[in-house]
């Protein structure tokens, strides 16, 4: 359905040196660098499938998206998405996806959102049955009843990213693409959101890709994740297996009687741990140890603990992808073989 | 064509809902440009006055008063915002809204725009062009109104008009370029005004320069249609006029297709 093949983008950034100086001199004689913004980028997804696309800010999530939606041209590498070639036939390409970046808005914005979308219906070629039909199931699952004749500019963030969300789903796109569709929202809105990309994927079999900055939406939706990091590739595969690949954490929160002071360096000599595997937060009388338990069992790791500190409380919380991608994060790019 | 059209005619409509949802904005340009006519008849007069016969390089007081309506006139009917549009969408990167939809990124501004000039050409020409010649009935005492002569003003506009869209486009284009086109925009409204005719009748000009700028595309922008409409050219004129109308048209259109095609490779949407 979607093959991406070592897809390269280059921006030409102009260094500008400080000061005014600096501004004559970057008018006169610019000093060009050249940023590579995505790095020999390659995944496929089949038809039907969830793929979560994350990475830390700037890893160059969007600029590939850009790419594979046909706005960026790949300085290297093409892309072909239902055996079209976003940048050849962009016209017939865009009829059949959809598309959200949500730090922008594809929605008139002076005009009350119902006449986006009666714009949307004539540029799409969405006959009348199937728009009424759309209609109701967006009204259901978004609930824009209440602001559908509401001037788009009127709307809250959260009402105007369903509104825009609906708007991509309009033409029943063979592929979604959906750029932070949660950022700044509230649980009510993201879990709404959530639903109707659920529910069309089900219902439809739409393939969606993803990026996004809440774990929850990875856990709750996606099949599959591909990692980027630095305009690099750095993990493809399903989440189940991040997990087991880099580790169960897991995270003890130790309350004691009084105030108590455990390093790190402790327990990595009392327990031979490399610094990896073993990660300390001190606040007063509470005290947190994060862990590898593939290295070291939780319960060794307890009766550890609970011989050095009188300790009065403790929390077990479970492994999570958060620590998981905090951790991939900070390795920095380990591009998988 | 059929497709065409109902492809299109939403963003026509979205232009004229637009339009509406700033009326304040549509009433400031049209108030606007009604002071900058009496200023400019002011001004004529006392050049009139002062040349003592009355008249001026073949233009009459009379002339004069319709030439300074009727330029505004034109001047709003071919006024075109793309290169303000395009080159804010380009600079903020929501142009990228634009190319996911199935429809040609020029096509759908001029769609908009369309809607927009429809709109002045029903608020704000038809009312000024009926001034016009209630004043010229007055003046001369008897209708200069001259219906094949307005057609052609018509047909004359619309070429003038996609002349300025594609100008304008081309303009806009400079943004994927240049960051902030403000400054030069003005400069570039500046040549626009004086080389169309809109700010001196190039009858006015020395000759020689005169027939340069004739041939100009500047020139299709606003006297060519003015001249037509006042009745300064013969038929056969005409007829040559509006040829050299529609080659700058078809060259201005090549020109901006050409530019697009290679700026938007160049495109670079950074961030968001």
């Amino acid at each position: 359905m979607i093959y991406a093949e070592n897809l390269r983008k280059e921006f030409t950034k102009i260094i500008k040196d400080p000061g005014l100086k600096g501004s004559f001199k970057a008018l006169f004689k610019p000093r060009k660098e050249i940023v590579v913004a995505a790095d020999n980028i390659s995944f496929h997804v089949p038809k039907g499938e969830i793929l979560g696309f994350i990475g830390p800010n700037g890893a160059g999530k969007s600029t590939v998206i850009k790419m594979l939606t046909g706005i960026l041209t790949p300085t290297k590498g093409q892309c072909r998405i239902n055996g079209k070639n976003p940048q050849n036939d962009r016209k017939k390409y865009v009829r059949d996806i959809g598309v959200v970046f949500g730090q922008r808005t594809q929605l008139w914005w002076d005009l009350p959102l119902v006449e986006t979308y009666s714009v949307l219906k004539e540029i799409y070629e969405v006959s009348d049955e199937n728009f009424k039909e759309r209609m109701s199931f967006l009204n259901e699952v978004l609930d824009l009843k209440e602001f559908i004749r509401s001037p788009v500019r009127t709307l809250s963030l959260g009402q105007r990213m369903r509104a825009d969300i609906a708007a991509s789903m309009l033409h029943s796109p063979k592929v979604l693409f959906l750029d932070e569709p949660t950022i700044g929202l509230d649980v009510v809105v993201k879990d709404n959101i959530r639903r109707a990309i659920m529910k069309i994927n089900q219902e439809e079999q739409t393939t969606v890709i993803l990026t996004t900055h809440d774990i929850s939406d990875i856990e709750l939706l996606c099949d599959r994740i591909v990692m980027i990091d630095k305009g690099k590739n750095v993990y493809d595969g399903s989440l189940t297996e991040l997990k087991k690949n880099y580790g169960q954490m897991r995270e003890l929160t130790f309350e004691c009687d009084n105030e108590c002071s455990m390093s790190a360096e402790t327990f990595k000599s009392g327990l031979h741990l490399s610094k990896d595997d073993i990660f300390i937060e001190n606040d007063k009388n509470v005290f947190k140890i994060r862990f590898n338990s593939d290295v070291i069992p939780v319960g060794d790791m307890l009766n550890y603990t609970l011989s050095a500190a009188r300790v009065k409380d403790i929390a077990v919380r479970d492994a999570d992808i958060e620590e998981i991608i905090r951790r991939l994060y900070k390795e920095g790019a380990k591009p998988n073989e | 064509m059929n497709k065409i059209r109902k492809q299109y005619l939403p963003f026509v409509r979205a232009g004229v809902q637009t339009l509406i949802a700033y009326r304040m904005n549509f009433m400031g340009f049209i108030i606007g440009g009604l002071i900058y006519c009496f200023v400019m008849y002011y001004l004529w007069q006392a050049v009139f006055l002062s040349s003592g016969d009355g008249s001026f390089m073949g233009f009459s007081m009379t002339d004069m008063v319709v030439y300074i309506f009727l330029s505004n006139v034109t001047g709003q009917l071919t006024f075109s915002s793309a290169s303000n549009d395009v080159g804010e969408e380009i600079r903020d990167g929501s142009i990228s809204m634009r190319l996911i939809k199935p429809v040609n990124v020029d096509m759908s501004y001029l769609a908009a725009e369309i809607g927009a000039a429809l709109m002045r050409f029903a608020v704000f020409a038809v009312p000024v062009m009926m001034g016009i010649e209630i004043y010229r009935y007055v003046v001369c005492e008897t209708i200069m109104f001259d219906l094949v002569r307005f057609l052609l003003y018509l047909l004359s506009i619309v070429l003038a008009y996609l002349i300025s869209f594609r100008v304008n486009l081309c303009f806009g284009f400079i943004a994927f370029y240049v960051k902030n086109l403000w400054g030069i925009g003005i400069l570039k409204n500046s040549i626009i005004n004086f080389l169309s005719g809109s700010l001196i009748p190039l009858a006015f000009m020395p000759e020689q320069l005169k027939i340069i700028l004739e041939y100009m595309p500047f020139a299709s922008m606003n006297y060519t249609p003015v001249m037509i409409y006042m009745g300064k050219y013969d038929i056969d004129e005409i007829l040559f006029r509006l040829a050299i109308q529609a080659i700058w048209a078809l060259i201005t259109y090549a020109l901006s297709k050409l530019i697009w095609f290679r700026a938007v490779k160049k495109l670079s949407v950074q961030g968001g």
